[in-house]
């Protein structure tokens, strides 16, 4: 082609091209999604392995006429809203509630650090042996998980404060239950339970798909297991594409936010991790 | 009064620096395990006050002798190493695929940009998401949690050591070329030791993902290992020995991290690191 065209050509590119076809980013999606398409035909893979990219579209496009993806997304994002709120809001409390006490902080951190290494998943035999199958079990070892890491960073945040920082509003005469919690300790320790929240609720998803798997009847990990035992390969596939996606848009318009939000307000970097 | 508080000062701080020195190590065992007799306390005594079947809430004396017939059989160091084993070759995979992706990516910039929308999209996939994809593939057993742990390895340690790489300052990898390196020798005399404080950092995090994702995958897609000892035996109706599995799989973790992992992490730091201080 006339090469003295091209640059006036990429000078003015329209929006459109721009935003969505020249993007760098889409040419691997699109070798992946190329190489998915061809590979089953070129190998002669059985299908319940790998299906096929049309397979997998039209059957994420009859889950979504039937409804049944929305049903078991609904199931799973109630669930882990419900277990993280309660988990979190017991984390926090208790944590604030400990940090006051240098001696209690102190006795239970040794044992918060072993609850803590108890994977979350570790509790799933156990909680189902308390609650049966079903919900039960996801909501305490989601709650479960997401209390010990929230409460742990929050210990960590309100270590991280500088005794100085006591001793000042102190002196100016502040009284240790509500100055103190209000003025040092609750945005004193921000960063750590800003922290602990973001790791909690990452963790409490990867948990919610294991337990979903293994302990309940019904939600995004059941639906994905019970496939798979059908040898329903494009379901499976389908339920990863959705758990994938969920988690991009929870993190882009959830976390972010939120995490833009603190950093503005408290001026803080980053949490502490596990 | 404050001349003898400030006289005093001093005999204090050697006292207690004495009592440090003799019972500081002591001191700290007690201090660690003092809560933990606490909780046993609490456990033992709930557990008679409210008189649960052992099948809900197992007694810790019966706990204790669970860990007795468990390691008597040999069944604990089995399962112990076989789901270690599964976690070292796991982690070990997980960080051989993402060193070598961590470097090109360094290299060459624009293959990072390209590639980055759909690692994230990786990234947002729960590794154990893919497990019934994974046992559709090959079956129960070792391949499927290999797979999963290398696969929730591989991000962190491709996050880290890129950011490892990118703390390197330009002045070293000029200096080399200078002295007549070629892309090759700059990535293996100056961007991999330089990276390996993030590497490791990175490798430390993995790991820590990758033996929750062990737990989570026995459970789901194995006949041994501790995650299928504590699912089974719920099955079984031995619920002891879901909770000896439990803190092994705790006190396990705690060791490998806290003797292993953070010390390779501070030695590495300390060796190596160019910016970063060792915590």
């Amino acid at each position: 082609m006339n090469t003295s065209e091209r640059p006036k050509a990429s000078l003015r590119p329209s929006t459109f091209a721009r935003r969505a076809v020249l993007r760098p980013g889409l040419v691997p999606v699109a070798v992946v999604l190329g190489m998915w398409a061809l590979l089953p035909s070129l190998d002669h893979l059985p299908v319940y392995k790998l299906p096929h990219l049309a397979q997998v579209a039209s059957e994420l496009w009859h889950l979504a006429v039937t409804g049944a993806i929305f049903n078991a997304l609904g199931d799973s994002l109630s669930r882990l809203a419900i277990a993280f709120v309660i988990g979190a809001t017991l984390g926090v409390a208790v944590g604030v509630a400990v940090a006051l006490s240098r001696a209690l902080n102190d006795f239970l951190m040794p044992l918060i650090a072993f609850f803590n290494a108890i994977a979350g998943i570790a509790w799933i035999p156990l909680a189902i042996v308390w609650f049966g199958f079903g919900s039960g079990p996801v909501l305490f070892v989601i709650a479960n998980n997401v209390f010990f890491i929230v409460l742990y960073n929050t210990l960590l945040g309100a270590e991280r404060i500088p005794p100085v920082m006591y001793d000042a509003v102190r002196t100016l005469g502040g009284d240790r239950r509500r100055t103190i919690v209000r003025e040092v300790l609750v945005p004193g320790a921000m960063v750590g339970v800003l922290g602990g929240l973001r790791t909690g609720l990452a963790f409490a998803w990867r948990a919610l798909v294991a337990v979903e798997m293994i302990a309940a009847s019904n939600g995004l990990g059941f639906m994905s297991i019970q496939a798979s035992r059908v040898f329903d390969g494009s379901t499976v596939v389908s339920v990863i594409l959705v758990i994938g996606t969920v988690w991009v848009l929870m993190d882009r318009l959830l976390l972010r936010p939120v995490e833009a939000l603190t950093v503005r307000r408290w001026g803080m970097l980053g949490g502490a991790d596990l | 009064m404050v001349g003898l508080g400030t006289a005093s000062l001093p005999r204090a701080s050697t006292g207690s620096s004495r009592y440090a020195q003799l019972f500081g190590r002591a001191g700290s065992v007690v201090k660690l395990v003092l809560p933990f007799v606490f909780v046993l306390a609490i456990w033992q005594a709930s557990a008679l006050a409210f008189g649960l079947s052992n099948y809900l809430y197992p007694r810790p004396a019966l706990v204790l002798r669970t860990f007795g017939v468990l390691v008597a059989h040999g069944i604990l160091l089995s399962y112990t190493e076989t789901s270690m084993w599964r976690w070292f070759v796991g982690v070990g995979v997980g960080t051989a695929v993402a060193i070598p992706v961590a470097l090109a990516f360094s290299f060459y910039r624009p293959l990072a940009r390209m590639m980055f929308p759909l690692i994230n999209f990786f990234t947002a996939i729960v590794e154990l998401a893919w497990i019934p994809l994974f046992v559709l593939w090959f079956g129960y057993g070792f391949k499927v949690i290999v797979l999963s742990i290398g696969y929730v390895t591989f991000f962190p340690v491709l996050a880290n050591t890129m950011s490892g790489i990118g703390q390197i300052p330009k002045v070293s990898v000029q200096a080399a070329q200078t002295l007549g390196a070629n892309r090759l020798q700059v990535a293996l005399h100056v961007l991999l030791p330089g990276s390996l404080p993030g590497t490791v950092t990175g490798v430390r995090t993995g790991a820590g993902y990758g033996f929750r994702s062990l737990i989570g995958a026995e459970m789901i897609a194995a006949q041994s290992g501790l995650g299928y000892m504590i699912f089974e035996s719920r099955a079984n109706q031995l619920t002891q020995r879901t909770v000896a599995g439990m803190i092994t799989i705790g006190v396990l973790w705690l060791l490998v991290d806290r003797l292993y992992l953070r010390s390779i992490e501070r030695a590495t730091v300390e060796r190596w690191g160019l910016v970063r201080k060792a915590r």
